[in-house]
């Protein structure tokens, strides 16, 4: 076959043109945004797409600082929660972040440690309105003794429960861990499970077991202790008895949610998360929120987000100005419902709902990760799913499992 | 492939190549773009993460590069591993028996679908659509019907009576490694199926002639002038399934995470974890780089194969 000479250079040249004029818009178009006279402020999330309730929440909120503030323009970008970090690592590495992401208040130390986030100490001492945030949501903006984002909302986990499951079985809410193992193995009937926990593969799973172990008194990084092993005995038999399904190792928090608005499982533990998503996918379900069991103490593992201004923000001021406006109580009170999650603040109203008032109540017994283990936090809750996956599917005793899973955390934390 | 067998064929019919003639300057300009194209998407990331296995990089160095030169230190550190051995252990007897069955269900069905019955067009690309499916897919339907509580498995097992209390198929080390090789081989055997049904069709149909008149049963047609015939185009399959197969990440990934605990974390995903979740990129690059050494060998191996064959 042969190219017709002159059509040929013809075509082959505007297809060179076409590059060349592609290259020149595409230098082009990274300026045009700030053009017309207002400011943009980028933010990016690992919320949900704009058309998930999650994620319009969000667009909700930015569009409302819009209204509020003609000629800011504000470009929320979605990306899945399981390519936030790579992609934002991706994205300093080619000098190329937004001004604002919202990260998970447990990366914040590794994002400080790549150069990733701003410092924001003089900025938080002109504002001067830190003491208004719970004390742990405050604590996971801090890298060695340095502020390094704002909390911009929490969640508590507790305890979901089915009333008519439990009148009919005639159990209340449990209030201790052995009321708990009690009430499960009594309302697993029929082929339901009393309680369902999140036990996936990786630090997502660990969640369940962190709750059962602080309540035992015991420590997250040391979990060859009899405080652990008291609580991942206690998982074991409750699966090993049915009152827990062993396929929890392989359920994720919605999942969870799944099986108990199916009537799979008559309690769940479980965030705050999916009180709406509950109310509007099975109206009809009759449920409740009680506080987790308390032994020692109870606590919560806290979930947060902190909202953090990048190295590479080309506006600090702007994205600062937009981060404090989402922190107004009256702001926070018309968001936070939508978005079915915790205020970070003291001062923000709970509201008339009883079932966000638990959440409240118990999100103020709320633990995180600190120190050096702040730093690890993922690794070191993979390996603690690791040891609840051994133990309860059966493949080493409950003290090797703790043992093993204490080698590697010891690992982790050294390195 | 067509391409090796065409030079086969080439060579064995005695055409001998062409000689050199002098290529003019203008000529490598027409190249130069795949050429960029190549350099920039393929060599560039390779010769970057062959550079990072060399050195020290956490996540301060991952964005404002740098990172102190460390010679082998992240290759011996994981090498020492037993996380990394682990990983390749796996990673072999997952690639191995999943190739095995996907070349063994292939060459049934390219058998089967080489002889002509009604409807065999529609159903070869029937079976095509295992193959085509996206993963993300093919994945979250192979982890519904495995759940142990809802799963269609189960109800089927249990409908026939073969069990009284659900399996959870994906929690239980050894049947999560069955399930993840048989999602694999799902995905795979059409794909050879395909590859081989051509190998098949060029077979000359002569030669089965003479053998039926010279009284051989089905049996040793298949083992005398089947399987011969097709060598080279065996070797070529089993080739491409192990290459893909032993860097399938998003199948695995899918279904179990790598999990339960380490019970299918093949290279890939322990690769993914050491640099992704973990942020040691330096050692997380060494692993890759290992993971690139296995298939490359057995490429080198196979050249060889087949160009002694050529010349014999």
């Amino acid at each position: 076959m042969r190219f017709g000479g002159r059509s040929f250079r013809r075509a082959a040249a505007l297809l060179a043109a076409g590059v060349l004029v592609a290259g020149c818009g595409g230098g082009a178009g990274g300026d045009a945004s700030t053009a017309e006279g207002g400011k943009t402020v980028s933010l990016w999330h690992y919320y949900g797409p704009p058309d998930s309730a999650t994620g319009a929440a969000l667009v909700r909120l930015v569009e409302r600082y819009e209204k509020e503030h003609p000629g800011v323009d504000i470009q929320p970008r979605h990306i899945p929660f399981g390519d936030f970090t790579r992609t934002l690592l991706q994205s300093a590495a080619g000098g190329d972040l937004p001004d604002i992401a919202l990260i998970n208040a447990f990366h914040t130390e590794a994002m400080v440690e790549a150069g990733v986030i701003q410092e924001l100490d003089d900025r938080v001492a002109a504002w001067g309105k830190k003491d208004g945030f719970f004390p742990a949501s405050w604590r996971t903006t801090q890298v060695g003794g340095k502020t390094y984002g704002l909390p911009h909302l929490a969640d508590a986990y507790a305890v979901y429960y089915n009333t008519k499951m439990l009148d009919k079985a005639g159990v209340e809410p449990p209030r201790t861990w052995d009321e708990m193992a009690e009430a499960a193995k009594k309302l697993a009937t029929g082929g339901r499970q009393g309680l369902a926990v999140s036990g996936i593969e990786g630090d997502e799973g660990a969640t369940g077991l962190i709750i059962r172990i602080l309540a035992a008194g015991g420590d997250v990084a040391d979990v060859d202790s009899p405080e652990a092993n008291e609580a991942l005995t206690q998982f074991k038999e409750m699966v090993d008895d049915g009152a827990m399904s062993k396929g929890m190792l392989g359920w994720n928090e919605e999942d969870v949610k799944n099986q108990f608005a199916n009537e799979q499982t008559a309690m769940m533990i479980n965030s705050a998360t999916y009180v709406s998503t509950l109310r509007t996918e099975k109206p009809d379900l009759e449920w409740k929120v009680a506080l987790l069991p308390e032994d020692e103490q109870r606590l919560t593992l806290l979930g947060a987000e902190n909202l953090t201004i990048t190295a590479g923000s080309r506006d600090p001021d702007a994205a600062w100005d937009v981060m404090t406006w989402m922190q107004r109580p009256e702001v926070l009170a018309e968001y936070l419902p939508d978005r079915n999650k915790l205020p970070a603040r003291l001062d923000v109203p709970a509201g008339q709902d009883e079932t966000r008032a638990v959440f409240q109540e118990q999100l103020k017994s709320a633990w995180v990760p600190e120190g050096k283990l702040a730093g690890a936090a993922g690794e070191v809750f993979t390996h603690i799913q690791g040891a609840l996956q051994a133990a309860v599917s059966g493949s080493a005793s409950v003290a090797d499992a703790l043992t093993q899973a204490q080698q590697k955390i010891d690992k982790a934390l050294a390195g | 492939m067509t391409l090796l067998l065409g030079k086969r064929r080439a060579v064995v019919a005695g055409v001998s190549p062409r000689p050199r003639r002098r290529v003019p300057l203008s000529a490598y300009l027409f190249v130069l773009p795949a050429v960029l194209f190549v350099a920039a998407t393929v060599l560039y990331p390779l010769a970057y993460n062959i550079d990072l296995s060399f050195r020290d990089v956490g996540l301060r160095e991952i964005v404002a590069g740098g990172g102190d030169f460390v010679g082998l230190r992240n290759y011996a550190a994981e090498l020492g591993r037993p996380e990394f051995r682990h990983a390749l252990a796996v990673s072999l007897i997952y690639t191995v028996l999943s190739v095995g069955l996907a070349f063994g269900c292939g060459l049934a069905m390219a058998v089967f679908l080489n002889r002509r019955f009604p409807g065999r067009n529609l159903m070869r690309s029937a079976l095509l659509v295992a193959w085509v499916l996206p993963t993300v897919v093919s994945a979250n339907i192979w982890r519904w019907m495995l759940d142990g509580t809802y799963g269609l498995v189960n109800t089927a097992l249990g409908g026939l009576g073969l069990i009284d209390r659900g399996v959870f198929w994906l929690v239980e080390p050894v049947t999560a490694l069955a399930a993840v090789i048989l999602a694999t081989v799902w995905t795979m055997a059409p794909f050879a199926m395909i590859l081989l049904l051509a190998g098949l069709q060029n077979i000359p149909a002569t030669l089965y002639e003479a053998a039926r008149i010279d009284g051989a049963g089905a049996l040793r047609r298949f083992t005398s002038i089947t399987m011969p015939m097709l060598r080279p185009v065996n070797m070529t399959v089993l080739l491409l399934l192990f290459v893909t197969t032993f860097k399938t990440f998003d199948t695995i990934y899918l279904m179990t995470r790598g999990g339960p605990g380490d019970a299918t974390t093949i290279l890939p995903i322990h690769a993914y974890l050491e640099a992704f979740q973990f942020f040691r990129f330096g050692t997380g690059a060494a692993a890759t780089t290992v993971m690139l050494l296995i298939p490359l060998l057995l490429s080198v191996f196979y050249f060889r194969a087949l160009r002694k064959e050529d010349l014999a």
